[in-house]
């Protein structure tokens, strides 16, 4: 009777449905009993007719006092036994689990693995392998809950606090913030994914493509620290104001001075929010992005809020697209990043057409003749080379076209290492 | 016992003085009983309407008429006006101040001055409380600058939006409404101190004021209950009253206790707040106990079942509510207090059980009629048998991890405060309408409002306990997207509905006694349901000094069995 917990997805979780349901059982058995008695009684000595009958003088009873303090007594020692019993297993970190640092903040949970993979309002963890996640808050405490999981852990400001659990069966899961801190409390979920270790592998080392546009990358810092929760894109009011039509439009604050919203007002108001607090917004609610949101990460989100002037649809990100950091990524990636901000591919192809320089295709190591004569191999010096003094030496066969690109020497190995990946 | 029927016929505490002023500083512990009554039941109807708003934006997903804020700022209102302004003063105040002295044969409480003091005092801090929930920069008629000045410098930029428990460090935020937070804290600080007051007069009036003959063992098991709880408001809420000034100064000057960025730790804030907050739940529900111990013997015609141990188990739970604080932080504390606080908190469990086990058997071979308090009564036995259970998955550590700040916690506590306390406290408005006003009420429009609040209050709360179940947090705004999220759409709107028709099951409640207060015909004679206790042996209403002469007691409360062979 009365067995609705939500699905058992984590090891102890049969363990602590157990003991609830034991109580369960117990306590409709003790209920049935003594109201049962009470409305049997109710009716066998009822007053009959409207008068009273006589009744017996019973002051007590020591024998039924002795067994009804005992009988709980002992039936409630057994319940707080294994209540302890268990919670000792659910606070019981297994020496190999993979700990993931999670920090609460109003109103999003952030989430770092062991590699330096950060992600936000969501987390992927190996089924069948214990995990620890390594708790702390940055303003008011929290609480992290996941019910299938039967975990839940207070987050506090100015200390670490840890949850721990495996995960028995792959399958998606909420986490919710259950300890109230605020406007936004309702909406500071996080979604879990449990997976094979395999797809967990290529999840956590896959650290995002390479995304060209800055609006688009704008889009995803948006999302990953959270400020679609306070912030709509589609002219409602939630907690702030929103972000559509924002850019250019002027801003009326608390105090009566009013300003454009360009690039220095959207800065200061997300480095330092309550200097400039609109007409009927309330100071306080939103964070300090000083230190959270990186300069060039300012300007994404500064090109995206630029798009949201109705004459453009939306700019939409997918779920896998992740902003990272260049020093994090393969010297490919890098390259490859190169070579799509500097519109190389305007005139080099990755397929082996000829555009208006060569492709890019089966570019290391290839051997050939230059316009003025003699052959060349394409290797490192050659391709450096060809970067900075683009017009030195003209393939067989091309204009001289290019112009001189004053790279780094780092950034020039990063483009070689791209080069030699297209093969 | 009783002469007094014809010695004063026709004057009363109700008539012997006229106007307002009479009223407003009267020393008479019945007539500052009514006074609070009427104040206690303007602050149940705030927050309960407050209750329906909240409930109101829950019934579908989404929102439906309030910002997130403004439902933070509702069912902060709730909570604060139920805890301090309604429950905790509730029995005790009403019920203790206009039986306490009746029952041991006393002609007032001990210090009469102290009791209107105290009243006065609660008003004060029921002021600040109302004050701190007024949206002061929304006011139309205020200028700018002065409203400004009233939210910046004065702190008065309310509505809060805490929650009752002002949990650190969410509570010390300068900025925004929280500002009122500080005469909010302040205003439970003043209300501490009405309820210390209270509880110290009853002390003393229960020690030295018994009629003669009225030794400790005779007293009526409501006398015991108020007594035990006027324990626990003396030496708890000076506690509260401390970490409440804590919050004070840490906002005002600064000092770093309970704030991690100035050195301070939130969770001693949780340590103190629930150091009172716990035993303030026996406050609560202790007097409602006693009232329930009164009603069934007289409403069975038979003792009450083992006497001594429903009044030692009366102090059971008031001395072990002392040392079990700490299981509402069972998600904070460290793993061995956790274990320590879960195994002492299972032993309230034992003396709880112990009363019902008694109530019940003191029906045995009774004769037993079914007057409207009586039905409260033996819905109390149901109510708190379903608040006890639950109480049980709560202390049970491995289980508390899943409910804890869940759906189940506020179902479970609701059975507890308003299955135990309020249920207690309508009952005994009921039992002692005749004695209070002089009228009798009407037993079968009662009856339809008692089957209204049955109804209303348990569909409210019984799919609660099943949105626990589906892992539901509570003070949630909005519940789209959730797990479960149709099943969770279907109780939510359950519970609304049920959360009305509770409304209006209490609003007929009071409406039904209100009028026959004032407009019923039936005079109620002194001693209408035939109890043996003190109270009802003296004319009703009863006289200004309560008996005509000092009533001498030769016999134990409870005899009323009259059969030779039990």
């Amino acid at each position: 009777m009365f067995r609705y917990l939500p699905e058992q997805a984590s090891k102890h979780a049969a363990d602590v449905d157990w003991i609830h349901n034991l109580i369960t059982d117990l306590s409709v058995l003790f209920t049935v009993l003594i109201v049962g008695a009470m409305l049997y009684f109710a009716w066998k000595y009822r007053k009959r007719n409207g008068v009273d009958h006589e009744t017996p003088q019973i002051e007590g009873s020591h024998t039924l006092e002795i067994i009804w303090t005992v009988v709980p007594t002992i039936i409630c020692i057994i319940i707080a036994y294994y209540g302890i019993i268990y919670y000792h297993d659910i606070r019981k970190v297994d020496p190999n689990a993979m700990t993931i640092n999670v920090t609460g903040q109003k109103w999003f949970w952030e989430f770092e693995y062991e590699n330096g993979k950060k992600t936000t309002s969501e987390f992927v963890i190996p089924v069948d392998e214990p995990v620890r996640l390594l708790m702390q808050s940055k303003d008011v405490m929290h609480s992290f809950f996941i019910p299938s999981m039967r975990v839940k852990r207070d987050v506090i400001p100015g200390s670490y606090t840890y949850l721990t659990f495996t995960p028995i069966k792959t399958g998606k899961y909420q986490a919710y913030c259950t300890e109230y801190c605020g406007d936004s409390h309702y909406a500071m979920l996080a979604n879990l994914k449990v997976v094979s270790r395999a797809e967990f592998d290529a999840w956590v080392e896959d650290k995002g493509k390479i995304i060209t546009d800055p609006a688009k990358r704008g889009a995803l810092v948006y999302k990953a620290k959270g400020c679609n929760t306070c912030h709509s894109l589609d002219g409602s009011r939630i907690i702030g104001p929103t972000f559509s039509k924002l850019f250019g439009s002027e801003r009326e604050f608390a105090d009566g001075t009013k300003a454009v919203a360009d690039e220095v007002y959207l800065r200061n108001s997300i480095y330092n929010p309550n200097s400039q607090i609109v007409k009927t917004y309330s100071p306080g609610l939103m964070p300090v992005f000083e230190g959270q949101i990186k300069e060039e990460e300012m300007l994404d989100v500064i090109a995206y809020i630029k798009t949201l002037d109705g004459s453009q649809p939306v700019v939409e990100v997918e779920e896998e697209e992740v902003v990272v950091d260049p020093a994090s990524m393969t010297p490919e990636q890098r390259g490859e990043l190169l070579y799509k901000n500097n519109a190389c591919i305007g005139c080099h192809s990755l397929d082996g057409s000829k555009v208006v320089g060569p492709s890019f295709q089966g570019l290391y190591g290839r051997q050939g003749e230059f316009e003025a004569g003699g052959t060349y191999t394409a290797d490192e010096a050659y391709i450096k080379e060809s970067i900075l003094e683009s017009n030195k030496n003209i393939v067989k066969g091309y204009a001289p076209a290019m112009p001189a690109y004053q790279f780094k020497d780092e950034e020039i190995a990063d483009i070689t290492a791209y080069i030699k990946s297209i093969k | 016992m009783s002469h007094s029927e014809t010695h004063a016929e026709g004057t009363n505490y109700l008539n012997c003085q006229k106007g307002i002023w009479s009223w407003m500083t009267t020393l008479d512990h019945k007539r500052i009983a009514l006074m609070y009554l009427f104040t206690l039941t303007f602050f149940f109807f705030v927050g309960g309407l407050s209750a329906l708003v909240v409930r109101t934006e829950l019934f579908a997903a989404g929102a439906q008429f309030l910002t997130p804020k403004q439902y933070n700022n509702f069912f902060t209102i709730h909570g604060v006006v139920m805890v301090f302004l309604f429950i905790v003063p509730g029995i005790p105040a009403i019920m203790g101040n206009f039986l306490l002295p009746l029952m041991i044969g006393a002609k007032d409480v001990a210090f009469p001055r102290l009791n209107l003091l105290s009243y006065y005092i609660y008003i004060i801090g029921a002021v600040m409380a109302l004050i701190s929930l007024v949206p002061i920069n929304t006011l139309p008629f205020i200028s700018q600058g002065f409203s400004d000045w009233l939210v910046n410098t004065a702190g008065l930029g309310g509505p809060v939006d805490t929650g009752w428990t002002f949990y650190a460090p969410y509570s010390l935020a300068k900025s925004g409404t929280q500002s009122a937070v500080i005469w909010m804290t302040g205003a439970a600080f003043v209300l501490g101190f009405s309820s210390i007051l209270t509880g110290l007069n009853f002390i003393v009036t229960v020690h030295k004021l018994r009629a003669p003959g009225m030794t400790w063992g005779r007293l009526p098991v409501f006398v015991w209950a108020t007594y035990a709880t006027a324990i626990i408001q003396t030496l708890a809420t000076p506690v509260v009253g401390i970490s409440l000034l804590l919050v004070i100064m840490e906002r005002v000057f600064g000092v770093g206790i309970f704030d991690p960025t100035l050195g301070g730790d939130p969770i001693l804030y949780s340590h103190l707040f629930w150091f009172y907050s716990h035993p303030v739940v026996y406050i609560m529900v202790l007097p409602a106990f006693g009232v329930i111990g009164e009603i069934i013997p007289v409403f069975s015609r038979k003792p009450i079942f083992g006497y001594k141990m429903v009044c030692g188990a009366t102090f059971g739970i008031a001395l072990i509510g002392f040392v079990v604080w700490a299981h509402h932080m069972f998600t904070s504390i460290g793993d061995t207090a956790a274990y320590v606080f879960s195994f002492l908190t299972f032993f309230v469990a034992v003396p709880t059980a112990v009363k019902v086990f008694n109530w019940v058997s003191t029906m045995y071979k009774g004769s037993i009629s079914f007057n409207t308090p009586m039905l409260y009564a033996m819905s109390f036995v149901f109510l708190f048998m379903i608040a006890g259970t639950t109480g049980i998955y709560l202390a049970t550590l491995a289980v508390d991890v899943f409910y804890h700040d869940t759906y189940f916690v506020v179902a479970h506590f609701h059975y507890t405060m308003q299955g135990g306390a309020v249920i207690g406290l309508i009952a005994a408005l009921h039992f002692w309408f005749p004695k209070m006003t002089g009228k009798m009420y009407n037993e079968t429009i009662s009856k339809l409002t008692f089957v209204l609040v049955m109804i209303g209050f348990n569909l409210t709360f019984l799919p609660q306990f099943v949105l626990g179940m589906k892992g539901m947090p509570r003070r949630y705004f909005d519940y789209t997207g959730l797990e479960h999220f149709d099943l969770l759409q279907t109780l939510h709107a359950t519970s609304t509905v049920g959360a009305y028709i509770n409304a209006l099951g209490y609003f007929l409640a009071l409406i039904n006694l209100l009028y026959f207060f004032w407009f019923g015909k039936t005079k109620a004679p002194a001693n209408p349901f035939n109890s043996l206790s003190l109270e009802w042996q003296t004319q009703s209403p009863p006289i200004h000094e309560n008996f005509a002469e000092t009533p001498i007691v030769t016999d134990w409360t409870y005899g009323y069995g009259t059969k030779k062979d039990a």
